[in-house]
């Protein structure tokens, strides 16, 4: 209270100024029409202009959320397809045990929308850090999609966070196939662009082309089949000739990573519990 | 100082007299129009406090605006005059003077008067001129409307120093 007396005290003739000139003016724009009018029209010209910033700047702050709900509906729609696509394989042709089972494990998946908090795509081994964790429900060796195809498999998790290993990553192995020939290979990343990665051992007798999709395979716990994960861009023999290694140009952008979905199935710890038992019992 | 209050006062109603009766029907060529009831604020001494120099600006801009029906533009730019004069008149007078000094031809020197003078007429014309005019869409006849009635109101204001000093004196 003290100071705000000083400061009137000190500037008096300042907030007289303003005072005497708020007052002329008030009188400038209500006596005389002319001033009134140019002054109406300015002020709603500027008021205009404001409330279009307002706007658009709120249409900006939203975009995140429109972006995730976009996302979502992106990732249903393309399992919806996936399930059609076999629906109608199944219709067409006699199914096949695995076709069944593979349409089974689709219905099961839950999609748990998260969002990216600290990434990485310039060192050999990146690491993608996701605000979800086992609060949420997630577990190691989960998968994690987000709109534009598959980015990596949970490796480490706690109670809020997780660290997702992305497929930029020199240990990640992910099994893959080529939509079109069913061929599967792993889908490995050697460094280099984050644009690119690898699918290994792809039978010689395998008939496909550049351009050809290429998407999980689902013979595992982590990623229901029918994902997408890229386009074929190159095709080279493999170091022991024995197999095609293709250069996959992948539809996820990993430098600009925002909103990913953890893929939870409905039995995943069991499935993978089964197969951790089985290959101990194979390396005995 | 109530004496100094009521020659202020006086010397007011002349100036208003004068600018009603006289010099508000003068418009030459259709730009020319004097504004000398501004000299009300060029005598004020240089002690003399902010808020009561504003108040006088001010009142008298009112009254102005009152007799020519243009509310607002005569009270607004007298007011910023008014908020001006003192600064200006600080960076004019000699480091020894003193605060009751009133500006004029033997205080300050005819040189400096001149100074003096012409500025604050010209911020006071401009100001005028600029808020009456509202818009820059004439510019031209803007301009030549401020600067021939500045040259005429800055002249007659050193006539009126004349007058005033010699009542004075």
């Amino acid at each position: 209270m003290r100071a705000l007396l000083d400061f009137i005290t000190k500037y008096h003739h300042w907030l007289l100024l303003v005072v005497l000139e708020g007052f002329s003016l008030a009188l400038l724009f209500q006596f005389n029409h002319y001033h009134n009018s140019v002054w109406m029209t300015t002020a709603n010209r500027v008021v205009g202009a404001v409330n279009a910033w307002e706007q658009q700047a709120m249409r900006y702050i939203t975009m995140g959320e429109v972006n995730e709900d976009l996302m979502l509906r992106n990732i249903i729609l393309e399992q919806n397809n996936e399930a059609m696509a076999r629906r109608l394989t199944e219709l067409t042709h006699d199914s096949t045990w695995t076709e069944r089972r593979q349409a089974r494990l689709l219905a099961d998946v839950n999609m748990l929308p998260a969002r990216v908090i600290n990434n990485n795509v310039l060192l050999r081994d990146n690491f993608i850090t996701i605000d979800r964790g086992t609060a949420d429900g997630v577990e190691p060796e989960m998968g994690v999609v987000c709109g534009t195809g598959i980015v990596g498999i949970i490796f480490l998790v706690s109670k809020h966070y997780a660290i997702v290993q992305p497929v930029l990553n020199s240990r990640s192995r992910i099994s893959c196939r080529l939509r079109n020939s069913q061929f599967f290979g792993y889908l490995k990343w050697e460094g280099g662009s984050p644009l690119f990665a690898t699918l290994d051992d792809i039978p010689r007798h395998a008939r496909f082309k550049v351009g050809d999709t290429v998407e999980t395979s689902g013979f595992s716990s982590v990623f229901p089949p029918g994902i997408f994960v890229g386009k074929v861009a190159e095709i080279e023999n493999s170091d022991d000739g024995l197999s095609f290694k293709l250069r996959i140009h992948l539809g996820t952008d990993f430098s600009r990573l925002q909103n990913v979905c953890v893929v939870q199935q409905r039995f995943h710890s069991e499935l993978h519990d089964l197969e951790q038992q089985a290959d101990s019992i194979a390396q005995l | 100082m109530l004496l100094t209050s009521l020659q202020r006062l006086f010397w007011m109603v002349v100036l208003l007299a004068v600018q009603m009766l006289v010099f508000n029907h003068i418009h030459l060529f259709g730009y020319v129009t004097p504004l000398p009831f501004v000299f009300f604020l060029l005598p004020f001494p240089l002690g003399t406090e902010r808020w009561n120099i504003l108040l006088w600006g001010f009142v008298c801009g009112l009254l102005v605006d009152i007799t020519t029906l243009t509310p607002g533009i005569g009270a607004a730019s007298m007011t910023l005059t008014a908020f001006v004069q003192p600064l200006l008149l600080t960076l004019m007078v000699p480091k020894d003077a003193t605060e009751d000094l009133r500006p004029g031809y033997t205080t300050l020197g005819s040189r400096a008067y001149f100074y003096y003078t012409a500025l604050l007429t010209l911020l006071f014309t401009f100001t005028y001129f600029a808020i009456l005019a509202f818009s820059f869409h004439d510019l031209i006849d803007l301009v030549i409307s401020f600067a021939s009635s500045w040259s005429l109101t800055f002249l007659l204001c050193l006539i009126f120093e004349g007058f005033y000093t010699k009542k004075h004196d």
